[in-house]
């Protein structure tokens, strides 16, 4: 009798459990749903996935290219195991090559962008369209090593730089193989629907870039390329000492304006988009915004370039089930408006950003009860002070929970 | 009426144009022929501006690392061969351009040759060259020591490699000679510290004592032929010379590092021969002459020519020209001609400023003796220097003779070796940026300046605008006998029964099998005077005007023997009254022999087809029996017979060349003997010229003749 009692019990306790666990599931769910999806979910992480993808001695400026965005994003914060290096060739190892494994993107040859700790995913005939549309998916064979996957999720930004020769809606790829806008298009959708990044900013550097997104639908997704329809994008310079031109003048100008920053500026995308003049890229910088939300110049650039983490205290076990944190709010600002602005439009900037967490701050109010609950038990186990009572008091309730379980298996 | 019209359909239009044209073939002939010799002239203004098409080439985007430092040892390189003693042996020279070699730091080898006989292989380009011939009763006495260094790229897989030759007199070196090879062992010396090298360097110092093509040659053919422990030690069994290679080996210091064993590096990719100038004519500014025509009109790639173009100019400012006629260059009609193109140019821009058409008289006529060139020395067969040897292995190869200011003065000649080593530099090192074989430009071209050029899909309409009435006139003439026969026969036979009818007009509709019989007897003929001059040549103390003497009359006698032998029903035929058009059937078979001599030969050699058009295609298209327009006694008929007396005069291969020379070169000079060194040069080169001329040219000429002969 006591036995079916006990039963009924557990029953109940587990099934108002599960319950208790749905009910906040799906109220979670519809929250993210109800809102416009990427602008409630909260910037995670930042993803960038750098794709060089042409052969050949004589398209060194490529990969010079790809490894110069490379050396950039690294030193604004993405860190290695978040950055997919694709280099259709190994220019360093070229025999032709007079610095054997040095790879340069300026003739001064100060700055050897093939050091030590370059990590190539993807190299050599393993940049294909199928491979790198794997990456962008997500679907790769079991075997692939997860340094080699593109791990984002629904609060990634991502940043996709490719370069190499390109045409009217299509990239080349390995002399062999063209990614057409189509396939791009495609790509970016379903990413967009597997929830595999908040916002993606696509940088193409190649001839008739801007011809590659004009079959993009996503939202979230801004892009900018080195050229218009019926432009060539051209090199900046020939380094007659290695023989072949090291850099394309597109990545030349935005090197040089990411030279001049450093991890805590937040100069906008704005200034980033605005810097390029046509006279000097000898082609016209395109960028289209209509899919992307929010406004240029609120975006620092940081946003896709570095990675500006938030330090969030613990209990992420429970983020999945819940989808926001108690602690949310307590995001350290990684820039002081006060010290490091001067300018209106940052500090502008700066404002909506804080508005922003304000609203979030409001929405923790109506949180879930269950959160709640683990909250207000996490925050009574920190105030017990004395550890060594609490484990005993775990001990005497332990041995009624043995003998309850002996007699019942008996 | 209007039953019968529907089953009569009316034939396709294809077949109705063709219809048309056959009916109107005189006149197409007519336009044809002129728009086919127009076109030719029209080239040099068609012409277009060479570029590089492959862009792993990326010439001139680095700096020379060519320092004077290499340019000065080079030139010390350069004293000590002049000071060196003329011994009458090879082996002082190869020793110390081996011992240079090995100074700094290349992998050496001596390669001994004999030098091969000539002997006539038509058509080896198709088989290939080739591989193993061993000379057996090769004298000891003479053989050629070529010197082989090779550095080997240091990151390179050692899968190709670039060849540089300089061909020498190891006998009695020339000043030029010392001067090229101090260019290839100043750019040798460079190379060997170079960090970028992905192809292996040769650098082939050739014995040219027997002839350099021989020499080059020589090694091509042992480079592309494996022989395991075979040939060094058969040669050191038959000759005792061998002694003195050893001896070679020993005198050097360094003399271990020296081997026997033939080296090789990995398939070449691309072979330039450098020569200097012996400095004969005065420059004012140092020139390059490029070289390129190999066997059969085989050119090289035209990347090869454009990149080293491009470096002597923009690189080192060198001015680069090609082999042109001189002689055409001050004609009066090309003038006027010249002139003519330049006012229609002027009057096409006024119509529309779109069009470029057009060109300056002075530009017109340099492109002319430019093309005029080109098309000879395709035509010819000959290759024009040592790298015609690589094209028979598939090898991109050209010539470059660099020709120095006569000046005394020694920095001068340091600036020279700097100029010329810089220029080699920049090839190789865009050559070495290369990642398969020259493929991306045109192998079929016509120069008209160092710096353009004719496509073959421009020149072929000049080619095929000259052949077109040849199966149109055929056709035309032989319908046209037919058509007179059955009318003829209808006058005959009217009379006669039916009966007999039926199987005349069947014998008749196959008469022109007598005539292709007669065709192709003297076809027949051709193949053996082609292999008289074989014979004749083991004639000893034959001077040339003999030699030509005993060919014609031996050819003559095969002519007329074959005809009492075979040709017995050559002209049996003419005793009944239908030979009136057996000339007319003979003429057509004779066109379509040679239209479709002429196509095949377009595939072999096309300069040799286009040369070899222009003459035969109005003979064969003109000719008609002289006793025919005799009889008619009209202005006409006299012309035309004039014309064809002219056009089979000027047809006679001897004629042709005396007065083609003779325009060339002034008619002081013309000897007939030459006309018959010329032939047996073709012979001995294996050119399909000679097979063209023999077997294609004169039996057209013959038949030709024949028909203007022809008793009607």
């Amino acid at each position: 009798m006591i036995q079916l009692k006990m039963e009924r019990f557990f029953k109940f306790m587990v099934f108002s459990f599960f319950l208790l666990c749905s009910l906040s599931l799906c109220n979670a769910i519809a929250s993210r749903s109800s809102s416009s999806s990427s602008s409630t979910t909260r910037h995670t992480n930042n993803w960038a996935v750098l794709v060089c993808t042409s052969r050949f001695w004589f398209n060194y400026r490529h990969m010079a290219n790809t490894l110069s965005l490379y050396r950039t994003v690294k030193r604004l914060g993405i860190p290695d195991e978040r950055i997919i290096l694709m280099l259709a060739d190994d220019m360093a190892c070229n025999a032709r090559n007079k610095y054997p494994a040095q790879v340069f993107n300026n003739e001064n040859h100060k700055l050897n962008l093939y050091g030590d700790n370059v990590e190539v995913d993807y190299r050599g005939y393993e940049v294909t369209v199928e491979n790198f549309l794997r990456v962008l998916t997500g679907r790769h064979k079991t075997a692939v090593p997860r340094s080699k996957r593109l791990l984002s999720d629904e609060g990634s930004h991502i940043l996709l730089y490719m370069t190499g020769h390109g045409g009217d809606e299509f990239l080349k790829f390995q002399d062999s193989e063209e990614l057409q806008s189509h396939d791009l298009a495609d790509a970016v959708k379903q990413m967009k629907e597997k929830r595999r990044f908040k916002e993606l900013l696509i940088m193409v550097d190649t001839c008739q870039a801007a011809t590659l997104f004009s079959q993009l639908q996503s939202p979230g997704v801004l892009t900018i390329g080195s050229s218009m329809k019926g432009e060539n994008s051209y090199s900046h310079h020939l380094d007659s000492d290695v023989g072949v031109s090291v850099v394309d003048r597109f990545t030349f100008y935005t090197l040089a304006f990411f030279e001049r920053l450093n991890i805590y500026d937040n100069a906008p995308l704005s200034s980033l988009f605005g810097s390029y003049n046509p006279s000097m890229l000898m082609s016209t910088a395109y960028y289209r915004t209509d899919l992307y939300q929010r406004q240029l110049q609120e975006v620092p650039v940081t946003n896709f370039f570095g990675s500006v983490m938030e330090t969030i205290h613990t209990d992420s076990s429970y983020r999945a089930l819940s989808g926001r944190e108690s602690r949310k709010d307590k995001i350290k600002m990684p820039f002081d408006p006060s010290a490091s602005l001067h300018d209106q439009r940052t500090s502008l900037n700066s404002n909506g950003q804080q508005e922003i967490n304000d609203s979030n701050k409001k929405d923790q109010e109506v949180a879930c009860p269950f959160t709640r609950m683990m909250a207000t038990f996490h925050d009574k186990m920190e105030k017990i002070e004395d550890v060594d009572t609490l484990v005993n008091y775990g001990f005497v309730l332990m041995l009624p929970l043995v003998a309850v379980s002996t007699w019942l298996s008996r | 009426m209007v039953e019968s019209e529907p089953l009569k359909p009316k034939p396709r239009p294809i077949v109705r144009i063709g219809i048309f044209l056959i009916s109107h073939s005189l006149l197409v002939s007519v336009v044809c022929c002129t728009a086919g010799v127009l076109a030719l002239l029209l080239l040099p203004v068609l012409a277009k501006n060479t570029y590089i098409s492959e862009n792993a080439l990326v010439p001139g985007s680095s700096h020379p690392m060519l320092t004077s430092q290499d340019v000065s040892e080079a030139n010390k390189f350069v004293r000590e061969i002049n000071n060196l003693k003329p011994t009458g042996t090879s082996i002082g020279i190869s020793g110390l351009i081996a011992q240079h070699m090995v100074d700094l730091g290349a992998e050496v080898c001596y390669h001994k040759f004999h030098p091969q006989l000539n002997k006539f292989h038509p058509l080896q380009f198709f088989s290939g060259p080739d591989s193993g011939i061993i000379q057996e009763n090769c004298s000891c006495s003479s053989y050629g020591i070529n010197t082989v260094g090779i550095i080997r790229a240091p990151r390179g897989d050692g899968k190709e490699a670039i060849v540089l030759v300089t061909p020498y007199n190891s006998v009695n070196v020339s000043p030029g000679e010392a001067l090229s090879l101090g260019i290839a062992s100043s750019v040798f010396s460079l190379l060997t510290r170079v960090t970028w090298l992905a192809k292996d360097i040769i650098w082939l110092a050739a014995d040219s004592q027997h002839g350099e093509y021989a020499s080059v040659a020589a090694w091509l053919r042992d480079y592309h032929t494996p022989l395991f422990g075979g040939l060094a030690k058969l040669n050191a069994e038959m000759c005792h010379e061998s002694i003195m290679l050893y001896e070679l080996k020993k005198s050097l210091v360094t003399g271990a590092e020296v081997s026997d064993v033939f080296r090789r590096a990995g398939t070449m990719a691309a072979a330039l021969v450098i020569k200097v100038a012996n400095g004969n004519e005065e420059v004012e500014k140092d020139t390059l002459s490029i070289y390129a025509e190999a066997s059969n009109g085989q050119m090289p790639n035209l990347d090869l020519i454009n990149v080293v173009n491009y470096l002597a100019v923009h690189g080192q400012g060198l001015r680069v020209k090609v082999e042109k006629f001189s002689s055409l260059l001050d004609s009066k009609w090309l003038r006027v001609l010249g002139e003519t193109f330049e006012s229609l140019g002027k009057v096409a821009r006024s119509l529309n400023p779109q069009w470029k058409f057009g060109m300056p008289v002075a530009d017109y006529i340099e492109g002319t003796a430019t093309l005029a060139s080109s098309l000879y020395h395709q035509a010819l067969g000959v290759p024009t220097g040592p790298h015609g040897a690589f094209r028979d292995y598939q090898v991109d190869a050209i010539t470059l003779e660099i020709a120095p200011i006569v000046s005394s003065n020694k920095g001068r000649q340091n600036e020279f070796l700097l100029r010329g080593g810089r220029l080699v530099e920049g090839v190789l090192r865009s050559v070495n940026n290369l990642l398969e074989k020259f493929h991306q430009s045109f192998f079929l071209y016509l120069l008209t300046s160092p710096s353009k050029f004719v496509s073959v899909g421009v020149y072929m309409i000049a080619f095929a605008l000259l052949v077109a009435p040849l199966p149109l006139a055929a056709a035309s003439l032989y319908s046209d006998a037919n058509k007179v026969d059955s009318s003829s026969e209808k006058d005959t036979f009217t009379s006669s029964s039916a009966s007999v009818n039926i199987p005349a007009i069947t014998f008749k509709s196959w008469n022109w099998l007598h005539a292709a019989k007669a065709v192709f007897i003297v076809h027949i003929w051709s193949v053996i005077i082609t292999l008289l001059p074989y014979f004749i040549g083991q004639i000893p103390n034959c001077t040339p005007t003999n030699s030509l003497l005993i060919w014609v009359l031996l050819s003559v006698f095969c002519l007329l023997a074959l005809r009492m032998t075979l040709g017995s029903s050559f002209s049996i035929i003419s005793v009944s009254q239908l030979q009136k058009k057996e000339w007319a059937l003979l003429k057509s078979v004779t066109i379509s022999a040679a239209f479709v001599s002429l196509c095949l030969m377009s595939v072999i050699n096309f300069a040799t087809a286009e040369i070899g058009a222009l003459l035969i295609v109005p003979m064969c298209l003109m000719a008609t029996p002289l006793r025919f327009e005799l009889k008619a006694r009209s202005l006409r008929s006299i012309t035309r017979a004039a014309c064809n007396l002219v056009l089979a005069f000027i047809g006679f291969p001897p004629n042709a060349y005396v007065i083609s020379k003779g325009l060339f070169e002034g008619f002081g000079s013309v000897n007939v003997g030459d006309f018959w060194n010329w032939l047996d040069s073709l012979r001995a080169w294996n050119s399909a010229t000679y097979l063209y001329v023999c077997m294609v040219h004169i039996p057209c000429w013959v038949l030709c003749v024949y028909i203007l002969l022809h008793h009607c």
